[in-house]
């Protein structure tokens, strides 16, 4: 089991890396420069610092999940408050992709449907991958 | 620096980490989100409400980890990194307010650019000193 999650750690981090990559292009996917020009100065600084910070967030994970594997599966109390987390937040990830955005807005392409999908997909593995490191650390492991 | 002074450092950026989701919230009709917000489409709205709750989650987390168990970030290997995370992020916040941000805003409210300029760098500064200190 504990090399199942393992390798189930790898997937969460190269997917979290392939994510992270992904992400620069979505301003220029969603038009976002254009959408932004009638905001006024001090918001759009805003929106891109906090776009940055949420990115940044996630670069982190990954380096987690790719970088301290043996730590999140060797059953500690921070190891299942840190997976807890990290669960929590794309959770809340996840219901904004079903419940929370308007993506009217997007494009109906064949390339942003199966972006969609796949970014749908890798938020649902996170969320369930890291409930499951949740379970292992709280005696799962045992 | 020793132990004990780490932890109590800790625990004031923890408090810190307090006010800032507090002024996240006084900053919302401040700064006219809503109304600034209301002519842009709906998912540039979701986007901004987003990433804010985002960054008040993670900041709320923060909070928890200073406050409740602060040794934590103090423990070898782990703790270090996200010791190091948070002295990168705070100490960028440094870098984003005083290049990127408008010069002709800052002014308006000098009192508060100042005020969480010092915050920022006081953050920065203290999870650098947990990040180089070894148990």
């Amino acid at each position: 089991m504990k090399e199942l999650l393992n390798y189930g750690l790898l997937f969460a981090g190269f997917g979290l890396t392939a994510l992270v990559i992904a992400s620069l292009w979505i301003p220029k996917v969603l038009g976002w420069k254009e959408k932004l020009k009638d905001l006024s100065p001090l918001i759009k600084e805003l929106w891109w610092t906090y776009s940055f910070y949420v990115w940044a967030s996630n670069c982190f994970f990954a380096v987690l999940a790719l970088g301290f594997r043996e730590w999140f599966l060797g059953g500690s109390s921070s190891a299942a408050a840190m997976a807890g987390f990290i669960c929590f937040w794309w959770s809340v990830r996840v219901y904004l992709q079903f419940f929370g955005f308007d993506f009217d807005e997007v494009e109906d392409t064949g390339g942003n449907r199966i972006a969609k999908l796949l970014l749908t997909l890798l938020f649902l593995y996170l969320m369930i991958f890291f409930a499951i490191i949740l379970w292992w650390n709280l005696g799962g492991a045992r | 620096m020793n132990m004990e002074t780490t932890l109590i450092l800790l625990r004031l950026a923890g408090l810190m980490c307090l006010g800032l989701i507090v002024a996240n919230f006084v900053a919302a009709p401040r700064l006219g989100y809503a109304r600034n917000l209301a002519g842009s489409g709906n998912l540039v709205r979701q986007i901004f409400y987003v990433h804010c709750g985002y960054i008040v989650l993670l900041i709320t987390a923060l909070a928890v980890l200073c406050l409740g168990w602060p040794q934590l970030l103090l423990a070898e290997g782990m703790g270090q990194v996200v010791s190091g995370f948070f002295t990168v992020f705070w100490g960028s916040r440094v870098v984003v307010q005083l290049t990127y941000y408008d010069k002709t805003e800052r002014r308006k409210e000098r009192f508060w650019d100042l005020f969480f300029l010092l915050v920022f760098f006081t953050l920065a500064a203290i999870f650098a000193t947990a990040t180089s200190s070894t148990p």
